[in-house]
């Protein structure tokens, strides 16, 4: 964790496991260029998974992302994983609220989507924001709302960004861009 | 069919589907989102869809046949498939669910009887539609080959 932390924070070389569950250094020429990687040659053999994503700053970012709709989740999901984030995904304000607690410190962001049934998003935040100051974790609204006063209510709230549907790559990496300070992992982890 | 063939005809055939409206940006989007640690990602997220608007459309269908329909109850399901087909691309039904909604407001029954019948086409051509490009790709990598995304935007 330490390592990976260091790593990071130097810009450009960071650590993947492979499946085998040891460390294997990768350093990647990042470009936010989408280029299907569907049937081509992955950088490393054996290596799992591929980050083409431009942004080292997201990398390992860890998110609990809260969406009531199934298909809604699997694509922010997916979404926020290309981007190199951890995710957790839940389907209710309640299930977020848990995990956040079981998490304690480790969970950096909070992607919520505002219009979930018996939790809002609003409500989740305000609950979130009693126990946690307002930079930790930040939290990302997702509406389907036009409305202009959507924003006003969200920092109200004491989210920290919003996004509007559909997400897009590059609307979510734009706005993950906006919210995060540079070095979004300092200091508040424990060596480990 | 070799494996060259059935590229050229997927990209045909996807090139129509965005020509023709049937899809837009969205999907594109989640084909880009594919990679070899989630293969089947958008097979899954359509199967998703699939399900959601089978219910979606079987709850509408419920509503509006009632003697005193509820609209607001009408206006929640557009609402919920409109967010979906939007979310997955499916430009037609995203549109249709539009239309309806506005017809929701003033609580119109024979405009939102009218839509009922406009999304349930629009979605089954878009399903058959899907289910059809899904195969193709099934098809190509069953063969060996990789579909070849970076043809669309030339």
């Amino acid at each position: 964790m330490c390592k990976r932390l260091v790593q990071m924070m130097q810009g450009n070389i960071w650590i993947s496991l492979n499946p085998l569950g040891s460390a294997q250094s990768m350093t990647l020429v990042l470009r936010f260029q989408n280029r299907p990687s569907y049937g081509r040659a992955t950088f490393a053999p054996g290596s799992s998974s591929e980050q083409p994503s431009s942004n080292p700053q997201f990398r390992g970012l860890r998110v609990i992302l809260a969406d009531d709709d199934a298909l809604n989740r699997a694509v922010t999901k997916k979404l926020l994983e290309k981007l190199g984030c951890e995710v957790t995904a839940v389907s209710s304000g309640f299930e977020c609220l848990s995990a956040l607690s079981s998490a304690e410190n480790s969970v950096r962001l909070v992607v919520l989507d505002i219009q979930m049934p018996e939790m809002d998003g609003f409500e989740v935040a305000t609950r979130i924001r009693k126990v946690r100051s307002r930079s930790w974790p930040l939290i990302i609204a997702v509406t389907a709302s036009a409305e202009d006063n959507v924003w006003e209510r969200c920092l109200q709230m004491g989210m920290n960004g919003m996004i509007r549907k559909p997400v897009l790559l590059q609307g979510m990496a734009d706005e993950l861009q906006r919210v995060l300070p540079r070095k979004s992992f300092e200091g508040r982890h424990s060596a480990s | 069919m070799e494996v060259g063939q059935m590229q050229r005809a997927w990209v045909e055939y996807t090139r129509s589907l965005f020509r023709e409206g049937f899809l837009d940006a969205q999907f594109q989007q989640l084909q880009l989102l594919q990679d070899e640690s989630n293969p089947d990602f958008v097979a899954e997220v359509v199967s998703l869809f699939f399900e959601d608007s089978e219910r979606l459309l079987a709850d509408l269908t419920f509503v509006l046949e009632q003697q005193n329909i509820d609209f607001k109850k009408v206006d929640a399901h557009v609402h919920q498939f409109k967010g979906s087909s939007s979310s997955i691309g499916a430009q037609r039904v995203k549109n249709d669910c539009i239309a309806f909604r506005n017809f929701c407001e003033e609580q119109n029954i024979e405009g939102c009887l009218r839509c009922l019948q406009q999304v349930k086409q629009d979605y089954y051509l878009v399903k058959s539609k899907l289910e059809a490009l899904i195969r193709l790709e099934q098809q190509i990598v069953a063969a060996g080959g990789s579909i070849p995304m970076e043809e669309l935007s030339s």
